[in-house]
C-alpha cells in the first residue's frame, strides 16, 4: 500500500475539518484513508488531454433568480428551535474574540 | 390481507368502495408495525398522530365524495427516510449529530406525496448520513433484512427497502448517490428507482453528494413506483436544479417492450466479483426480454471501470462541503463545556459523526487540497465526461440497458468490514449517479445459490425514466410483483 498521507497530514486534516480526533485514533484513520486512496488511483492513469470536465449533470444551468418578492420565512422562535443553548432571541456561542488572558 | 403488503390500486379500491375507512387503515398499519419492526429496526420514528391526522382527512374527502380529487397516493401509507425533512418529525440521517433534530418544515419530495393524500406512517433507518452500503452505519443500530434477519437489507435507505418488503408500508422513499435505493431494493426483493437527476426535487434532503443525490421510491409494482414517481416529479422553485416534467410515468408500463433494444453490456457479465446466480439472473431476464419481443444488442461502456474511483473522489469532495454545515450551534449536537468556540466544533464534530461519516469528511477535504485537487478531483470531473458520453453513445444502440444491480444478494452482519470492499458492492451502480441518467431495481425471484432476492438494473437515457419503467413492466409479467418477505407475508385472507 502507498503512502499517501502521514500521520501528520491526517492530523492536519483533522483540524482543517473541525473533528477532534484522538491521538490513538490517528494511527487508524491513517491506515484506512491510505487504503481508500489506493483504490482511487485508476483516475490517476488515465489519458484526460483536452477532455473537459463535466461538473454537473445538468450542464446548462446558469445562475436562476427568483422574483424579488418577499415570501414568508422561519419567526426567530422557529430559527432557534433546534440551538443548543439559546439565549433572549440568539444563538448562544463561546466566546471568539480575547482569550482568558486578555 | 395486511394493508401493508397490498397494492395502491387495491388500497385505493377499498377505500372508495368504504370497506374500510383511511383511519381504520392507519391504524392497521401502524398496529403492523409496531408490532413487527421489533424484529426489523426499519423505522426510527413512527408518526402515529401525523398518520391519523391524515386519514381523518382522506376520510372527510370520500364522505364528501372528492376522494378521486385528492390524487395519485390517496389514502396510501408511505413512509420516509430518515434524511427527508417533515416538519414537526426528528430528521436524524441515523446520526447522533442529529439525534435530537426537530425538523421546522417539510421536504419538497415529502409535500408532494402529502398534497396528493398519502399517509405518513413514518421515518426509516439508513447509513449514517447515506454514508454506507448496509444500514450498519446507522447511529441507532443495524435494520435486518426481512428475508433472513442475520443479513443486511443493503443500504444506505435499509429501513426504506426492509419496511416495504416486510409488507409494513406499500411505499417508501429512499435517496440514492450512488445506488442507495436500488441496491437495498435488490437485497430485499422491491422495485427500487433512482430517476434521472433533475427529475425530484432535493429541496429538504439533507444532502450527500449535491451533483450525486436523488429522491426516488420503493414499492412492490412497477406501478406503484410509477404513480409515487408522478406526485415526486417536476419543477421545484427551491431546487434549481429540478426540472419541468409533465409525464405520466404509469402512461405505456401495459405496452410491453415488442420493438424495444435493450442493451447489454458484456463487460459487466464478465466483471470480477460477480457472482455466478447473479450473472444468471440477468442473463435469465434478458431471455425473457427477448422471448416478449425486445432485441437483445451488446453495448460497451468502456470508462465505466473508472467510475468506482471517480465516485469516491466525488462523493467526499462533495460530501465534505455539506456537512461543514454541521457546527452543534443552529441544531445539531453540541459538547458543553467548551469555552473556545474552536474546541466547541472539534469535540462536537467528533462525538457527533460516527467512524464512516468522519472517514469520507476528512477524504473529501485531501482530496481538495491544493496540489492534490489536480491529481484526482479534476480529472475525476473529466472521467465523468467520458462516462455521460459513453452513456449517450450506448443508447444510440439501445433504449433501456439491462445489468447487475449488486455484484452478490445480501451479505451476514458483519462480513464485509473493510470500507473498501463495501464501496465494491457499488460497482454497477455508481456509474449512473456520474453520469445522472436513471436506474431502477426491478426483482427477477430468488438466486439459485442463496435463495435470497436477485434484482436486475435498469438504466434509462436521461429524462426517458419511461423507458425502463416500461421493460420492469414487463418483466414483472414474467416474475410478478415483489412478494412479501416469507417471514412477514400474512395468513390471514383480505377482501
Amino acid at each position: 500500500m502507498a503512502q499517501h498521507l502521514t500521520e501528520q497530514d491526517v492530523r492536519r486534516m483533522a483540524a482543517y475539518t473541525r473533528i477532534g480526533l484522538a491521538d490513538d485514533e490517528v494511527p487508524q484513520m491513517t491506515v484506512e484513508l491510505n487504503a481508500i486512496i489506493d483504490g482511487l488511483e485508476p483516475i490517476t492513469e488515465y489519458d484526460l488531454e483536452g477532455v473537459e470536465p463535466t461538473f454537473h449533470p445538468i450542464g446548462d444551468l446558469s445562475n436562476v433568480m427568483r422574483t424579488d418578492a418577499e415570501v414568508p420565512g422561519f419567526s426567530q422562535d422557529e430559527a432557534l428551535m433546534n440551538a443548543a443553548v439559546r439565549e433572549g432571541g440568539s444563538f448562544r456561542i463561546p466566546r471568539i474574540l480575547g482569550g482568558g488572558d486578555a | 390481507m395486511e394493508f401493508g403488503c397490498r397494492d395502491i390500486a387495491s388500497i385505493q379500491a377499498g377505500l372508495r368502495a368504504r370497506r374500510f375507512s383511511a383511519v381504520e387503515l392507519a391504524e392497521s398499519v401502524l398496529a403492523r408495525v409496531h408490532a413487527q419492526d421489533v424484529r426489523l429496526h426499519a423505522f426510527l420514528e413512527v408518526t402515529d398522530e401525523l398518520a391519523l391526522r391524515a386519514a381523518g382527512r382522506v376520510d372527510s374527502a370520500i364522505v364528501a365524495g372528492a376522494f378521486d380529487e385528492l390524487g395519485p397516493l390517496a389514502g396510501v401509507p408511505i413512509a420516509y427516510k430518515d434524511n427527508m425533512n417533515l416538519a414537526g418529525t426528528h430528521t436524524t440521517c441515523a446520526s447522533r449529530m442529529l439525534e435530537n433534530y426537530v425538523s421546522p418544515y417539510t421536504a419538497t419530495c415529502v409535500k408532494r406525496t402529502l398534497d396528493v393524500g398519502a399517509i405518513p406512517i413514518g421515518k426509516l433507518n439508513m447509513d449514517e448520513f447515506a454514508f454506507g452500503s448496509s444500514t450498519e452505519t446507522s447511529a441507532f443500530g443495524v435494520t435486518r433484512n426481512p428475508w433472513e434477519l442475520d443479513r443486511v437489507p443493503g443500504g444506505s435507505s435499509g429501513g426504506s427497502a426492509a419496511a416495504v418488503a416486510a409488507g409494513m408500508v406499500p411505499v417508501a422513499l429512499g435517496s440514492d448517490t450512488g445506488g442507495s435505493v436500488r441496491q437495498p431494493a435488490c437485497f430485499c426483493g422491491v422495485v427500487g428507482v433512482k430517476p434521472t437527476y433533475g427529475v425530484v426535487s432535493r429541496y429538504g434532503v439533507v444532502a450527500f453528494g449535491s451533483s450525486l443525490d436523488q429522491v426516488g421510491p420503493f414499492a412492490r409494482t412497477v406501478r406503484d413506483a410509477a404513480l409515487a414517481l408522478n406526485a415526486l416529479s417536476g419543477r421545484d422553485p427551491l431546487d434549481c436544479t429540478s426540472q419541468e416534467c409533465t409525464l405520466d410515468f404509469t402512461a405505456n408500463l401495459a405496452q410491453g417492450v415488442a420493438g424495444m433494444r435493450v442493451g447489454v453490456v458484456p463487460a459487466f457479465l464478465e466483471a470480477e466479483g460477480l457472482s455466478a446466480e447473479v450473472k444468471a439472473k440477468v442473463e435469465e431476464a434478458a431471455e425473457q426480454l427477448s422471448r416478449l419481443g425486445a432485441t437483445i444488442v451488446e453495448v460497451e461502456l468502456p470508462n465505466a471501470k473508472a467510475a468506482m474511483s471517480a465516485y469516491y473522489v466525488l462523493g467526499p469532495c462533495e460530501a465534505f462541503s455539506n456537512l461543514s454545515r454541521f457546527d452543534g450551534l443552529r441544531y445539531g449536537y453540541q459538547d458543553a463545556g467548551h469555552d473556545d468556540l474552536g474546541g466547541q466544533y472539534e469535540a462536537s464534530r467528533a462525538v457527533g459523526f460516527g467512524p464512516e461519516t468522519r472517514r469520507r469528511i476528512m477524504l473529501g477535504s485531501y482530496l481538495l487540497s491544493s496540489g492534490v485537487y489536480e491529481t484526482y478531483y479534476y480529472p475525476a470531473q473529466q472521467v465523468r465526461t467520458l462516462i455521460t458520453q459513453d452513456y449517450v453513445t450506448a443508447f444510440e444502440a439501445c433504449d433501456c440497458i439491462l445489468g447487475p444491480v449488486s455484484p452478490t444478494a445480501a451479505w451476514r452482519f458483519g462480513e464485509r468490514s473493510d470500507p473498501r470492499s463495501m464501496y465494491l458492492s457499488d460497482m454497477f451502480t455508481v456509474s449512473i449517479n456520474i453520469a445522472g441518467n436513471g436506474g431502477m431495481s426491478v426483482p427477477v425471484g430468488v438466486g439459485a445459490h442463496t435463495g435470497l432476492p436477485v434484482g436486475v438494473q435498469l438504466v434509462a437515457p436521461a429524462f426517458r425514466d419511461a423507458n425502463m419503467l416500461r421493460v420492469a413492466a414487463a418483466l414483472e409479467t414474467v416474475y410478478g410483483p415483489a412478494p412479501t418477505a416469507p417471514g412477514f407475508a400474512s395468513e390471514r385472507a383480505g377482501d
